[in-house]
């Protein structure tokens, strides 16, 4: 057998006798993972940004102006100086500042402006009527109503957050069964694993 | 200057990564492209610091005489990556792929999976029809648990288009208001953040 | 009986019913349902040498549910002889997507570098997103093993999205949100999606608008992919499995429930 599907074997079988208790060999295997994990997206950091599009068109493409994101970049390790940590928020501002700047124009066409229209959909046309156009619209106003916290909710405005969360229900009800599926077919890849690959017990 | 200086910088990225929006001018696109890759660069720094302030913690505990076993293999899985991509680089075959797929994917997938049995403990325990809300909440995910599964069909042809109903329309409009919601939050906090009204990312340094 | 011991039952009971309902091997015929269907006739009808871009945008944590929704997709694209450009904006999708490509690629006898190419990872996926509406070459000067984008020649003719048909995101989160956002907001980019189960609901706004193309969610939309392309994996496999689990959770609610009534009704007795 292969000494790989040997290792993540046992190392799966490790990490299960959690559902036992904590106990040290679960620690040990969860150290490794998270040592692992950081050891292997330094690397991919490393060879696909920091070479890729840095130091190599900085030192070998005659790109100078890369200083500029170096020296920002550099800027972020004053936070082990406390002294000097307030340099560090010179590269946050940037990254927070044009993520705020980008965020704008999305925000308002794709999520709310998009958003909105689709929300609007005939009610009767020549296919008759459409009672989905009603339940959209109502399930829509009706939520909105239950967070929009500027107003007391009492009267009409309370009847309709009322009905705002029957339809948050039923989203976090699907919701709810969306996730154990997903959560199930994770557990179904390991005992695929376990038992096609690891105990061959399955052709 | 510890204040005033980030917060211009912000202004300054931020609008100029609003306004390229509405020009396609060249000089505007340069400036565009220019400063995504800059973001992409400290990003990646910020990594960098991260990992370095998880090393200096781990040592930290370790001169403590802390969990040293758990430390030293947190550690050495840090060090043991960068060094087998060094020696055998990360194409197919390489021992840096190998300890990806036999040692980190499998062990992540089976940490994840654990919360399968959380999920049906959970379900057991908290998934109760205390009042009308609950008993809607608990009705939806008993239809759709049922419609998303192969049986649905051998139970009626309508279940899997009911389940696609409720998903479709009463379960897609909350969702779209939380959207819109987040949507016009994240506008006005965006605002907020390049106008130096908001600035908590100046704190905590 | 203490909540440790209930616990425990429920944690074998699933373990049992999961290690039980995988030994059957059940046909339930021909799956298909509208979004999936969608997303496969989509493909089928491109003309043969379009371009599209996958891009493994999750975590290795996923991948027992994302990697039969990924294969079927991509035997798909190479078997209607499609050239796909593969990305990741997840560090650790980078290795996943690249063993992907690579192995069905080799299924179909498919070249590196004229039929497919797989570019890798960048960070901060917002940045990325929309660097290569600009110049995907900017973005991705070399692929993920450092051949210069020049040397590729399936690269040669791709500028940016213009140049790109579909965008197929496989997602274990929110980063299916960016590419609908940036990329198709500000660029026209038609986006798909392979998502995990979990996230399905989370997009239906975005399916509804038509700003998401068409979404292939979960195992089930694996089996479903699996069933129109005539290749059976992973996710026809855990079909039964899907839906003992399913009815499990079902009974534990119903029992869980049936508990929580009897107790409220000797606790009004006693009053």
């Amino acid at each position: 057998m292969d000494i790989g599907i040997i290792i993540a074997g046992i190392l799966t079988l490790a990490i299960f006798t959690f559902l036992y208790r904590d106990n040290p060999i679960y620690r040990l295997v969860e150290h490794l993972l998270i040592g692992l994990s950081i050891g292997y997206a330094l690397v991919i950091y490393w060879q696909t940004t920091l070479v890729d599009i840095l130091f190599r068109p900085l030192f070998t493409g005659g790109k100078p102006v890369l200083l500029i994101p170096l020296v920002l970049g550099l800027l972020m390790f004053s936070r082990f100086n406390s002294r000097l940590s307030w340099l560090s928020r010179i590269p946050i501002a940037f990254m927070i500042g044009a993520g705020a700047g980008v965020a704008i124009p999305a925000m308002l066409y794709a999520r709310t402006l998009k958003q909105v229209s689709a929300s609007v959909m005939p009610l009767i046309d020549d296919g008759g009527f459409h009672i989905e156009a009603l339940v959209v619209a109502l399930g829509l106003l009706s939520t909105l109503a239950y967070f929009y916290f500027s107003r007391e909710h009492e009267g009409l405005m309370g009847k309709a957050a009322r009905l705002g969360t029957y339809f948050l229900m039923v989203f976090f009800g699907a919701t709810f069964a969306y996730t154990v599926m997903s959560r199930m077919s994770t557990f179904i890849g390991r005992i695929d694993f376990l038992l096609t690959d690891f105990l061959r017990l399955i052709g | 200057m510890k204040q005033r200086l980030p917060v211009i910088i912000c202004f300054l990225a931020g609008a100029i990564m609003f306004l390229q929006y509405f020009s396609p001018h060249p000089v505007a696109r340069s400036v565009y492209s220019a400063i995504l890759d800059y973001w992409q660069i400290i990003f990646a720094f910020t990594l960098l610091v991260g990992v370095a302030a998880y090393v200096k913690s781990n040592l930290k505990q370790i001169s403590r005489g802390q969990d040293i076993p758990y430390r030293l293999v947190a550690i050495a899985g840090i060090i043991l990556m960068p060094i087998l991509a060094i020696i055998g680089g990360i194409k197919i075959d390489s021992p840096f792929l190998w300890v990806f797929e036999n040692v980190i994917a499998p062990m992540q997938a089976t940490v994840f999976s654990l919360l399968a049995f959380f999920v049906a403990s959970a379900s057991f325990r908290g998934f109760r029809a205390r009042n009308l809300q609950a008993s809607i909440l608990l009705g939806t995910a008993l239809i759709v648990l049922v419609g998303r599964v192969p049986i649905a069909d051998m139970i009626s042809e309508y279940f899997p288009k009911l389940t696609f109903w409720i998903q479709n329309y009463p379960s897609m409009s909350a969702r779209r208001a939380i959207l819109i919601g987040i949507g016009l939050g994240s506008m006005t906090t965006a605002f907020r953040v390049i106008l130096g009204i908001e600035r908590t990312y100046l704190k905590g340094e | 009986m203490t909540p440790a011991g209930i616990r425990w039952i429920i944690f074998a009971g699933l373990f049992a019913v999961v290690t039980l309902s995988y030994l059957v091997v059940v046909d339930f015929g021909s799956l298909s349902s509208p979004e999936v269907q969608k997303s496969y006739d989509y493909l089928e009808n491109l003309p043969e040498g379009a371009v599209v871009m996958v891009s493994f945008d999750h975590e290795a944590s996923s991948l027992p549910e994302i990697q039969p929704i990924a294969l079927a997709i991509l035997r798909h694209i190479f078997r209607s002889n499609l050239k796909p450009v593969g990305v990741s904006l997840f560090a650790e999708g980078t290795a996943i997507g690249y063993r992907l490509m690579n192995k069905t690629a080799g299924e179909f006898g498919k070249k590196y570098g004229t039929d497919y190419v797989f570019m890798g990872f960048k960070p901060q996926q917002i940045a990325a997103i929309l660097g290569m509406g600009e110049s995907i070459k900017n973005i991705f000067p070399e692929d993920y093993l450092g051949t210069p984008v020049e040397k590729l020649p399936l690269m040669a003719d791709i500028e940016n999205y213009d140049d790109i048909e579909m965008v197929i995101s496989i997602a274990d989160g929110s980063l299916t949100v960016h590419w609908i956002e940036y990329a198709g907001a500000k660029y026209g980019q038609p986006v798909m999606a392979g998502l995990t189960a979990a996230m399905i609901t989370s997009y239906d706004p975005y399916l509804s608008s038509g700003q998401l193309f068409s979404v292939v969610g979960g195992l089930k939309g694996a089996a479903e992919y699996e069933s129109l392309i005539g290749r059976k994996g992973g996710g026809t496999r855990g079909m039964m499995a899907q839906t003992t689990t399913h009815l499990y959770v079902i009974v534990l609610i119903i029992i869980g429930n049936i508990f929580y009534f009897r107790s409220k009704t000797k606790s009004g007795a006693k009053q």
